[in-house]
C-alpha cells in the first residue's frame, strides 16, 4: 500500500468541508463593515441624535449601510462607541 | 493551474486589494471551519461567531504579522485560542487543559494534512477540482453528480480514479509521502 492510495486521499479531501452559507461571505465583508463602522462613528460624534439612536439600536445601525450585522462587527462597532 | 502564494496574497491583503482578501478568505474558510468544529468540537452557533472573530481579527491584525510566509500557523493558533476562549466562556471554572478535546493535536495535524491536499487539488485542473470536492467533501451521489456535470453516470466512479490518480503526485511533491503512519 502506498503512503497515500485513493482511500487516503479521498478521506482527506472530506476533512474539509464546505462551510455554511453566508459565512464566507459575511467574513469577506470586513473590509467593507470596517468602513461603514467608521462611517457611523464619525457621524455619531458629529450628530448626537444619531448617536442615540446608533447606541439604542446598533443592529438598525449597520444594516441601514448594507452591512451584515454579525456578533464580530456588532462587537467592534460596541467597542468603539465605548471606547470614543 | 497557477495559484497565488499565502505571502503574496497576504502582502495584497496589506495593500487594501479586496479581491486578495475574498481570495484569502475564500482559501482558508474550511480550515477554520474544520479546527473549530472537529478540531475544539464547537456545535455550529458558537462555531459561527469563532469564525467570524477569527477573520475578524485576522483583517485587524494582519500589520503585526511578520513573516507573510508564516500565514497558516498565525491563523491556526489564532482560531485555537478563540475556540478555547468559546470553551472556556462555556464552562468558566474549567481549566484550558480540561475544556480542550484530548485528541485535539492529533485532529489539528490531520486538518493540516487535509489542507496541503486541498491546496495540491487546486492546482488540478477545473473538472478535476470540482468532482472530487463534490464527491468527497460535498458528499454528493454519482447521480448528483453527473447530472450536475453532464456526464453518463457510469463515467463518474471512474473520472474520480483518475483526478486522484492526478493528485497523488502533487501531494507527494509537497511532503506528503514523508508522513508517518499512513497507508
Amino acid at each position: 500500500m502506498t503512503a497515500f492510495d485513493h482511500e487516503e486521499l479521498g478521506r482527506l479531501i472530506a476533512a474539509l468541508r464546505p462551510v455554511p452559507a453566508g459565512w464566507v461571505r459575511a467574513a469577506q465583508e470586513l473590509p467593507a463593515a470596517r468602513l461603514a463602522i467608521e462611517g457611523i462613528v464619525s457621524r455619531a460624534v458629529a450628530d448626537a441624535a444619531y448617536r442615540d439612536r446608533v447606541v439604542a439600536d446598533l443592529e438598525s445601525a449597520l444594516a441601514e449601510e448594507g452591512i451584515e450585522p454579525t456578533p464580530a462587527v456588532l462587537d467592534e462597532l460596541r467597542d468603539r462607541f465605548i471606547s470614543d | 493551474m497557477t495559484v497565488t502564494s499565502d505571502d503574496q496574497l497576504v502582502a495584497r491583503c496589506r495593500a487594501g486589494e479586496t479581491p486578495a482578501w475574498n481570495e484569502l478568505v475564500e482559501r482558508y474558510s474550511r480550515y477554520v471551519y474544520a479546527i473549530c468544529t472537529q478540531g475544539f468540537r464547537l456545535q455550529d452557533h458558537d462555531a459561527e461567531d469563532v469564525f467570524q472573530d477569527v477573520f475578524t481579527r485576522v483583517y485587524t491584525n494582519l500589520d503585526r504579522l511578520r513573516e507573510d510566509g508564516a500565514f497558516r500557523p498565525w491563523l491556526a493558533q489564532l482560531t485555537r485560542r478563540s475556540c478555547l476562549d468559546r470553551l472556556r466562556s462555556s464552562a468558566r471554572e474549567a481549566l484550558a487543559e480540561e475544556v480542550e478535546p484530548r485528541d485535539v493535536d492529533e485532529t489539528l495535524s490531520l486538518i493540516d494534512d487535509a489542507l496541503m491536499v486541498h491546496e495540491a487539488m487546486a492546482t488540478l485542473p477545473d473538472n478535476c477540482r470540482d468532482i472530487l470536492d463534490r464527491f468527497f467533501a460535498r458528499d454528493e451521489s454519482y447521480r448528483v453528480i453527473a447530472d450536475a456535470l453532464g456526464l453518463p453516470p457510469g463515467t463518474v466512479a471512474s473520472r474520480i480514479s483518475r483526478c486522484l490518480d492526478k493528485l497523488k503526485p502533487l501531494v507527494e511533491e509537497r511532503g506528503g509521502a514523508a508522513r508517518p503512519g499512513v497507508g
